[in-house]
């Protein structure tokens, strides 16, 4: 009966075997295979030979190509801007996401009600509340301003037709920054209260018996119990910060916060936004290549940064 | 000689209050401890509605009212033209036929591929089955920016970009018809079916396929829908691949990608009613998906981090 | 401590919307438990019988009713505060924690009072006393400890704490005093160097002491001016922590596991260490619910003794939860047997078995279960259908009664004397198990299917129909309307 199985077996999983053969295995190497190749062009398949230039070109802070150009997008710019994005959203949507998800598990009455609430950000289009965000956060009418007193402080766009106003940097890294942890924090409550509804009420009770506070219970207790979820929830934003990209567009818009023309054109510029505009803006003039190498990179800092958590878990995690 | 821990004793009673004082304490710092929890809540959930509630609002306001110094939390008059002038600025029909064709087809394609392989990871015996697993988990690991790059480039030599619209359509829907993650979510499922009712269902002579349709599929429902509900949504809410194959294109765009395209220009604050009314037309449907299919939602989302 | 339960009860509301009626899970409970008694709460599930003991540890609230440790009230304190260990059925021991972590948690939080000692300077006199007498044994021990071919400190820490019943710091100290000692021939001297030390020690710190006004007692208890001993209320310290779980942890037998964590143990381990960790805070009351429920047939056995030597040994009055009647009956001083929230009787292991106050106990205890009959009494005579069982001038009141015979009442053949008085049964099977021979019998006058008989081998019987005397101790009488027993 097995061996009758066996050929059955793989019809059964013939079209996912081609079409990830197709669409995942194959660029896969390729990408690889493109990031060596010199002034590529996608259309014909033309190039100029192997080279390491494109990752020279992205690996090398300054190039004599003057302010504004691409080459030095990576490191002064792109490569920044997600690494500040990473270290601040992260730790503080994993802080804030455990919070709720303590209180929530913590309640009685309208539990379900809260959950959902928590849960809307997740079902939104990352587009959509990001031009929602624009607007909330606008300079000279946003209702930002209006709550905080910080009348015509421009957070993503400058004062409306005044040549003169400009967003400062860190002014956008905080919009920008309120608006990933606001919609990140959905499924790591949904995953923390999942965690937390699985800790067997009795260690509580056992707690309560030796006269243990509450706040010990949570420390010594409820976090080391959570802490598959907590590692879990981890890499996950991680990875998800190291991408980020939607957020950058829906706030911004397409010109990326073009706006301070002192640091550049592209301010917000992540690492996947880098990638996709030399696709998109300069696909045949060597941009694949480039776009490549990017992607490459990154995905080489996603695997060490993964490494590392999982071997700092091993000691603290507890399965 | 030993040190004589029993001469310590236990301090049980370490303020000096009655029990009936004691008991009301705890009841007290019981009540303040809920307080705090409900204020701590309330605050972050209204943190976590107001965008919402600023996007409907925003969007039923006149330009006149959206520039007012001091804003206003309830529209004063209702301004329901900004819908129509959205609606027609977005192109929306177009729009939301092309999602509706890419989403359908991309999410019934993935509903298949993934049946058919969980199917298998499940229940058949074949030689390098662990290893095949092992290598579709090990994808799912790799930044999808990979994969973009090349895919685009097949594609444009398959000729699907540059506007044409079959091509446009197979180009979205393809390489979204397999999704690894809801094969082991749906191959979990499967393995949870007791094995008792292959073996039965072999002895009285029914095929594999049979077995399959009829047992397999009807029992595995509930995780079906969630797959069904959350690929429709990612649909909805794709815009970076369609982006990259409809630039140039608006004919073939799909909503997210029409949304942003449309209402470009940053600080246009003329359009900003227009501009919520967009972003709501936008975003109701999935709130309306989500408070339908809320359970199925959730469970799918969260069955990811069970396993740690 | 003496435990007083006082009209305890309890009632879950019920859900007037969904039409859920109130449950009363513990009904007016009035239990004495004297000090240092081993006491066992049995009844079928449902019986009220955890809830019972969640009251006593006061994670539960009683509706009504006290309850009483001493000449304390308890009832409305939160549990923290009323000096409990509690052993959870399924043990909540803390996966993270390792044993040891495990067993000292509980005295993490917990605040003492007692003189103010110089433990520094008891603590070098303890190592002097060691040095003096066991020195040769100790270096042994130090010796003999490797890791990996090298001198390990926390193996020979661990070795000594068990020989010595010292705390970990002080083997340590041992330990690091072990290494500066090399070549055989110099022992002596170089004992007699540490000890003068350690002496020289202690009067500086004794200096120091009086420095700020206190003395030593013979105790090295601080005492001030007015000559009393000064009281301090305060944390345990490491050193008190360390003691206090490795006394406990000798005395449940898991020194050996301290290391390892939870998931490595075995379930009669996890059982001990559960143990050792309501223990350790020395409570004024142990409590377990279903502790061998957990457990297979085997070790279920050995905890038995197990549990019954920890409590001689510490003599901590002990509640246990159970349903398991073979169970209470092998633990416990005295059993209480519950129904529906109701006490139906407390009294000795045997003596419940021997002399149940009601049909329900009767029927609850014993292995196999008591055969009951619908009989009657008649003139002073107790009858199953036409046959007279036995007469009695007790028997006053003719009426329709309950007769439970336990399985080894009967007995047949030469052994019949009084003819007049015999139960005659349809013997169906009969199974030999080796000393003892199981019957299996049908009357139509049973309750039930089978009447299961267990007699001596040596007797003769015979399938089909047989005439039983029955042993006059061995049958219980019970009203037919309120199931009370009737003495005879």
């Amino acid at each position: 009966m097995e061996s009758k199985n066996n050929w059955k077996a793989w019809l059964y999983l013939a079209p996912v075997i081609i079409l990830m053969a197709v669409f995942t295995f194959y660029p896969i190497l390729n990408s690889f295979y493109i990031s060596f190749l010199d002034n590529y062009n996608y259309l014909n398949g033309t190039f100029d030979g192997f080279t390491f230039d494109n990752y020279i070109k992205i690996l090398t802070p300054f190039i004599q190509s003057g302010p504004g150009s691409y080459y030095e997008e990576v490191m002064q710019i792109a490569l920044p801007n997600t690494l500040l994005l990473t270290i601040i959203t992260v730790p503080i949507s994993i802080c804030l996401a455990l919070v709720i998800a303590i209180c929530l598990n913590s309640i009685k009455w309208f539990q379900k009600i809260f959950q959902t609430i928590f849960f809307l950000p997740y079902v939104t289009n990352a587009i959509a509340i990001g031009m929602v965000f624009a607007v909330i956060f606008d300079t000279d009418y946003g209702v930002f301003n209006a709550i905080f007193g910080t009348a015509n402080h421009p957070w993503v766009t400058p004062a409306y037709g005044d040549p003169n106003s400009k967003v400062n940097y860190w002014s956008a890294v905080f919009a920008l920054c309120f608006y990933i942890i606001w919609s990140s924090l959905p499924y790591k409550i949904l995953i923390f209260v999942g965690g937390l509804q699985n800790i067997d009420k009795q260690y509580y009770e056992a707690a309560q018996v030796d006269a243990t506070p509450k706040w010990k219970a949570a420390w010594k207790i409820t976090i080391p119990l959570l802490s598959p979820q907590i590692m879990y929830v981890m890499i996950t934003s991680f990875i998800g910060a190291f991408k980020e990209y939607d957020s950058v567009i829906g706030l911004f818009g397409t010109t990326a916060g073009n706006f301070d023309s002192t640091t550049g054109p592209k301010n917000m510029e992540t690492m996947v936004y880098f990638i996709y505009s030399q696709i998109s803006d300069r696909a045949t003039r060597g941009g694949v290549g480039l776009a490549s190498a990017a992607a490459v990179f990154l995905f080489i800092i996603i695997m060490i940064f993964t490494a590392l958590q999982f071997w700092v878990g091993k000691k603290r995690v507890h399965y | 000689m030993r040190q004589d821990y029993n001469s310590l004793h236990l301090v049980l009673k370490d303020s000096g209050f009655d029990i009936k004082t004691r008991e009301n304490i705890s009841k007290v710092m019981k009540i303040i401890g809920m307080v705090f929890t409900y204020i701590v809540l309330i605050l972050f959930a209204i943190l976590v509605v107001f965008p919402f509630y600023w996007m409907i609002i925003t969007s039923l306001k006149s330009g006149e009212e959206i520039q007012r110094l001091i804003p206003t939390y309830w529209p004063e008059v209702f301004v329901w033209s900004n819908y129509s002038e959205a609606m027609q600025r977005l192109n929306f029909g177009t729009l939301l036929t092309n999602t509706l064709i890419v989403g359908i087809f991309s999410t019934l394609g993935t509903l298949f591929t993934t049946i058919f392989a969980a199917f298998a990871f499940a229940r058949l015996e074949f030689r390098g089955r662990d290893f095949m697993f092992s290598l579709l988990l090990a994808t799912m690991m790799i930044p999808g920016e990979m994969m973009v790059i090349s895919n685009y480039t097949s594609v444009s030599l398959l000729g699907m970009t540059g506007g044409n619209r079959t091509g446009a359509y197979l180009a979205m829907i393809l390489p979204f018809m397999i999704s690894v993650f809801y094969i082991y979510l749906l191959r979990q499922n499967f393995k949870q079916i007791p094995n008792e009712l292959y073996l039965a269902a072999k002895v009285d002579g029914k095929s594999d396929w049979a077995f399959l349709w009829k047992v397999m599929v009807p029992l595995a429902m509930p995780t079906l829908t969630t797959i069904f509900i959350l690929k429709l949504m990612g649909t909805w809410n794709a815009y970076v691949w369609p982006n990259l194959i409809t630039t140039g294109h608006d004919e073939l765009k799909l909503i997210s990608n029409g949304l942003r395209d449309s209402f470009n220009t940053a600080g246009d604050i003329d359009d900003y009613g227009i501009q919520m009314a967009a972003t709501v037309v936008v975003t109701v449907p999935l709130l309306l998906l989500f408070i339908i299919f809320r359970k199925y939602i959730m469970r799918g989302v969260g069955r990811a981090g069970i396993k740690g | 401590m003496e435990i007083k339960l006082k009209h305890l009860t309890k009632v879950f509301p019920g859900n007037a919307k969904k039409n859920i009626p109130d449950t009363t899970a513990v009904n007016d409970l009035n239990i004495d438990i004297k000090d240092g008694e081993l006491l066992g709460l049995l009844g079928p599930s449902g019986c009220g019988k955890s809830t019972t003991l969640y009251m006593i540890a006061g994670l539960k609230s009683p509706t009504d009713g006290e309850i009483w440790f001493g000449d304390e009230d308890v009832t409305h304190l939160t549990p923290e505060k009323r000096g409990i260990g509690l052993v959870f059925q399924n043990y909540a021991l803390y996966p993270h924690m390792t044993v040891y972590d495990n067993v000292k948690f509980p005295l993490t939080n917990l605040r003492v009072e007692g003189p103010k000692k110089a433990t520094k300077i008891i603590d070098n006199l303890e190592i002097i006393d060691l040095i003096k007498n066991h020195s040769k044994e100790i270096i042994d021990i130090i010796l003999s400890s490797t890791y990996k071919n090298k001198l390990s400190k926390d193996a020979s820490a661990r070795k000594l704490v068990y020989k010595y019943h010292i705390v970990t710091s002080q083997a340590v100290r041992l330990f690091k005093l072990g290494l500066q000692y090399k070549k055989e021939e110099e022992l002596n001297p170089y004992i007699e160097q540490v000890i003068n030390d350690l002496t020289l020690n202690n009067q500086k710190i004794e200096e120091q002491i009086n420095k700020f006004g206190y003395t030593l007692n013979e105790k090295y208890e601080y005492v001030d001016k007015d000559d009393v001993v000064v009281n301090q209320k305060r944390k345990l310290t490491k050193d008190e922590i360390d003691a206090l779980v490795q006394e406990t942890s000798r005395l449940v037998q898991i020194n050996e596991y301290l290391t390892r964590k939870p998931n490595e143990l075995s379930g009669g381990q996890q059982q001990r260490v559960a143990i050792a960790r309501a223990l350790v805070k020395k409570p004024r009351v142990l409590l377990l619910d279903e502790p061998l429920s957990n457990l297979d047939a085997r070790l279920r056995l050995q905890t038995r003794e197990e549990i019954k030597r920890i409590q001689k040994e510490t003599g901590i009055t002990t509640i246990f939860v159970t349903h398991d009647q073979e169970e209470a009956m092998s633990i416990s001083d005295s059993i209480v047997v519950m129904k529906d929230g109701l006490e139906m009787q407390k009294d000795h292991p045997q003596e419940v078995y021997n002399n149940p106050k009601n049909l329900f106990v009767a029927k609850f205890l014993g292995t196999p279960p008591i055969n009951v009959f619908n009989g009657y009494i008649k003139n002073n005579s107790l009858y199953i259908g036409e046959e007279k069982i036995l007469t009695s001038d007790k028997l006053t009141e003719d009426k329709e009664v309950y007769i439970g015979i336990r399985p080894e009442g009967f007995s047949t053949g030469e052994y019949v004397k009084d003819n007049s008085k015999v139960l005659t049964l349809n013997v169906a099977q009969i199974v030999t198990m080796g000393r003892d021979m199981s019957l299996v019998c049908k009357h139509d006058k049973f309750i039930g299917e089978d009447i299961k008989i267990i007699i001596d081998s040596d007797i003769k019987v015979t399938i089909g129909e047989n005439k039983f005397a029955i042993k006059p101790n061995k049958i219980f009488i019970f009203d037919g309307k309120t199931e009370e027993r009737i003495y005879f």
